[in-house]
């Protein structure tokens, strides 16, 4: 009985072992400057960013489609007024031509300060659709990982940022990034905007971000998928 | 109509009722490039007048009323709003109104943001070719949309294409990602195909299929049947390994399929009694008397029995596998069936060892020998394994190995060890009792019959072999007279007796005596002797019996044969050679035959 379990104790022994060392190694991306470790390409940073903008994009669209479904009687609102976005103070080009016209720096600005106004809203949402008993954990859930995805995706425009002024794309002109402002959801009227309010905007404003991103990406790094 | 002119005006004029129009209805509204959108409206009935419809939006947040900018370049019933009028991420809140002389009507406001209707309009260019490279396929290729921009990444466009043949009923789609072109496979040979693209922004509706586009799958059938030039030798190869490996195993197989049917169970057929040995009483439970009727039983008898060898038989056989033989045969072979011919060699053998069985003593010497087969007339020849005769007191036992048939030689040989590798009759001889052995023989002989499975008449059984005595020390025990000169002959079955016995009698000499009979063949050879270096030595002149003479002195190469009617001296016609000689292979012999019993080894 004490040999076997000797065994077990030596076979487990082993595997932890080889489990250390199996472990699969990943290898960092090197934020600051090459020091041995691979360092993605200007063009693969734009490819990851607009990948996670567009995944952004069709949660808010998965979580508005289901508002309107099964909260909102009526598709087409008549007469309805919406309250202006928080982010309507925000300039955005509202064509292809306003943003080509903008600046590389003026449109990385503009992406940045739309993220940086909904850190806030974003985690409001999330919180008044948990404390809400109409929403089941899934919606909740993605509200979460909506405000989630919307951080990292401010994190990594600005690293696309710091790329750029590196490699001395984005020029002088502008003294650094303005310090985005974390804005608060409130509307011109100063009431709070509701959970349907904000996901219609943020909807939208996911929708500029993916949109400026690809003109951005488009007229930087055009080689691939342009 | 009429039902409307209650509160309308009756003119005069058109003789009709007229009113104000209907409500007409907005359609969609849609963006080919996401700059640029059209609306369409469905007019309501008009009233029976000229009719007028205007379509007015505003902008999200914003009071100020516009009229649509274009009414013609998206046709009838419809408004473009062009690049400048365009504005994305905002909401457009459009009404229709249909105005004639008798009043207006408004369509129900529509939302629209122009960034979540974009649709293209279908892929350009489409072509589909045949590429040969490793199996025919298709490749398709395509072109954008011309109005749709997706150089400078405003539009990301992903793609859709699906085939099928003229009569087939259900499409294959398949994705093409954002890439232009497409390889299809797995289309069939000779056959037309069409094929169409359609596009999809990444937020927005699916474009129009394009027109189908052609394609020609050339014959490629000599690729096919190669394969099944392939496959076929494949599965002919499986065969032929199936055929061969159930070749080889065949006996099993057929063990397997056709296992040995058992025999009869007869009633009233006792087999313990059987085993015993006491053939007699066991058959007469069997027997009907009066049944079967003896009347012109003479008609049934088979005239006589006729015994060869063929070259098989004279094969030395090791004794190992004669007892195989003789256990194969034992389990294949009925006992109880009405086989009695001694073609079966084996058969006999197996009704000796039965008799042995029944003996029980000193069985393991019997088996040393192996089973003594049968030979032909010598069909009484188990006598010499009856239990009665001669047992080796020191276990060893003597055997005379006979190759037996008529034309077969006698042989003897001498064994130290007693191991015949075939024998027809076995002679168990002892030779602590060398002088009984004669009247061991005679005792035999006449023993034989009650303990015999009734088959065949002991006094038949003949033995032209004369008597050797093994004389194990080679030496100096005189041999017994060979009591009845016996020769092996054809015997001819004269009747059978009520108690299943087989009476034979020589052919030769019809009115001969069973005994006593000295007749052998003319042709045969007769083994003489078998020395002590397994040499067979051989009688020419087999006319007469070779009554053996055994001179004791067993090296003698020229065995003298001592006959008691001497006409012709016996001519040893092997000679011995020394010693060496014993597991060598066959040795001619004079008259020709060819006796390999010298192969038995010796023990």
């Amino acid at each position: 009985m004490s040999r076997s379990l000797k065994q077990v104790a030596v076979l487990l022994v082993a595997l932890l072992c080889l489990d250390l060392h199996s472990r699969v190694g990943s290898a960092p991306i090197c934020a600051h400057g090459p020091s041995g470790c691979h360092v993605p390409s200007l063009a693969d940073l734009f490819d990851r960013v607009i990948q996670h903008s567009a995944r952004m994009h069709s949660l808010s669209n998965d979580l508005h489609s289901e508002f309107e479904q099964y909260f909102l009687p009526s598709k087409n609102h008549i007469g309805k007024i919406y309250r202006k976005c928080h982010t309507s103070s925000i300039l955005t080009p509202n064509g292809k031509e306003n943003a080509q016209k903008l600046a590389r720096e003026e449109l990385t600005e503009v992406i940045l300060k739309l993220l940086m106004a909904w850190r806030d809203p974003l985690f409001q949402l999330h919180q008044s659709m948990a404390h809400q008993q109409d929403f089941n954990s899934f919606s909740s859930n993605k509200a979460l990982e909506m405000g989630d995805m919307a951080h990292e995706l401010r994190k990594g425009v600005e690293k696309v940022a710091e790329r750029m002024r590196v490699l001395g794309m984005l020029g002088n002109s502008v003294t650094g990034l303005s310090v985005a402002e974390a804005m608060l959801p409130i509307s011109d009227s100063g009431e709070a905007m509701s959970n349907y309010e904000l996901l219609y905007c943020f909807r939208r404003d996911s929708n500029k971000v993916q949109n400026y991103l690809k003109i951005l990406k488009c007229r930087i790094v055009p080689e691939h998928d342009c | 109509r009429f039902s409307r002119c209650d509160a309308l005006i009756y003119t005069m004029v058109l003789n009709d009722c007229v009113s104000a129009p209907d409500k007409p209805r907005l359609t969609s509204c849609r963006s080919p490039e996401k700059e640029t959108f059209t609306c369409w409206w469905e007019p309501g009935d008009d009233g029976g007048l000229p009719t007028t419809y205007a379509l007015y939006y505003r902008l999200e947040n914003s009071e100020t009323v516009y009229e649509c900018p274009d009414y013609r370049t998206a046709g009838e019933n419809s408004c473009f709003f062009n690049k400048n009028d365009t504005s994305l991420w905002i909401n457009y809140n459009i009404t229709v109104v249909a105005t004639n002389a008798l009043g207006k009507n408004i369509s129900d406001p529509v939302e629209v943001d122009v960034a979540y209707i974009v649709q293209p309009n279908t892929p350009e260019n489409v072509t589909a070719v045949v590429v040969d490279d490793q199996g025919p396929f298709v490749r398709v290729s395509w072109e954008k949309p011309r109005t749709a921009d997706t150089r400078s990444g405003w539009i990301t466009l992903l793609y859709q294409l699906r085939v099928k043949q003229e009569k087939d009923k259900e499409w294959e789609e398949y994705d093409a990602g954002m890439q232009k072109y497409y390889n299809v496979f797995s289309l069939h040979p000779d056959k037309e195909f069409m094929v169409q693209v359609r596009c999809k922004p990444d937020h927005g509706f699916w474009s129009e299929w394009t027109q189908p586009t052609y394609v020609k799958m050339p014959d490629y059938i000599p690729r096919e049947r190669s394969l099944w030039i392939i496959i076929t030798i494949f599965s002919i190869f499986i065969i032929l390994i199936l055929t061969w490996t159930l070749n080889v195993k065949r006996n099993s197989v057929k063990l397997c399929l056709l296992p040995p049917v058992p025999g009869p169970k007869i009633k009233g057929f006792d087999k313990q009694l059987l085993k015993s040995g006491k053939s007699e009483e066991v058959f007469s439970s069997l027997v009907i008397q009066g049944f079967p009727p003896t009347i012109g039983y003479d008609d049934l008898l088979v005239e006589y029995l006729e015994v060869y060898d063929n070259e098989e038989q004279e094969l030395v056989l090791d004794s190992k596998d004669l007892s195989e033989v003789c256990m194969k045969s034992k389990s294949l072979s009925d006992c109880d069936s009405g086989r009695g011919s001694c073609d079966s060699r084996t058969l006999l053998l197996e009704k000796c060892m039965e008799g042995r069985e029944g003996s029980g003593s000193d069985q393991h010497q019997y088996s040393q020998h192996g089973e003594t087969s049968c030979t032909s007339t010598e069909s009484s020849e188990c006598q010499g394994l009856e239990p009665g005769s001669p047992e080796s007191s020191d276990g060893r036992v003597k055997t005379w190995p006979v190759v037996f048939s008529s034309p077969q030689p006698h042989h003897h040989y001498q064994v130290e060890a007693v191991k015949p590798v075939y024998h027809s009759v076995p002679e168990i001889l002892n030779r602590s009792s060398p002088h009984a052995m004669p009247t061991n023989y005679h005792q035999l002989h006449h023993q034989d019959i009650p303990q015999q499975e009734g088959r065949f008449s002991k006094p038949a059984c003949r033995h032209s072999q004369s008597y050797n005595q093994f004389n194990l020390d080679g030496l100096d025990t005189p041999a017994p007279g060979v009591s009845p000169s016996r020769s092996l002959e054809y015997v001819e079955v004269q009747r059978v007796n009520p108690e299943n016995m087989l009476l034979l009698r020589p052919l030769s000499d019809p009115n001969r005596e069973p005994e006593g009979s000295d007749y052998a063949g003319e042709d045969y050879s007769k083994v003489k002797e078998v020395t002590s270096n397994n040499i067979l030595l051989l009688q020419r002149d087999t006319y007469h019996q070779c009554v053996d003479d055994y001179s004791q002195d067993l090296d003698s190469q020229a065995g003298q044969c001592t006959t008691q009617q001497p006409p012709h001296p016996c001519k040893p016609v092997i000679y011995q050679s020394n010693s060496g000689m014993p597991q060598e292979g066959m040795r001619v012999m004079g008259n020709g035959y060819v006796d390999s019993t010298v192969l038995m080894p010796s023990y």
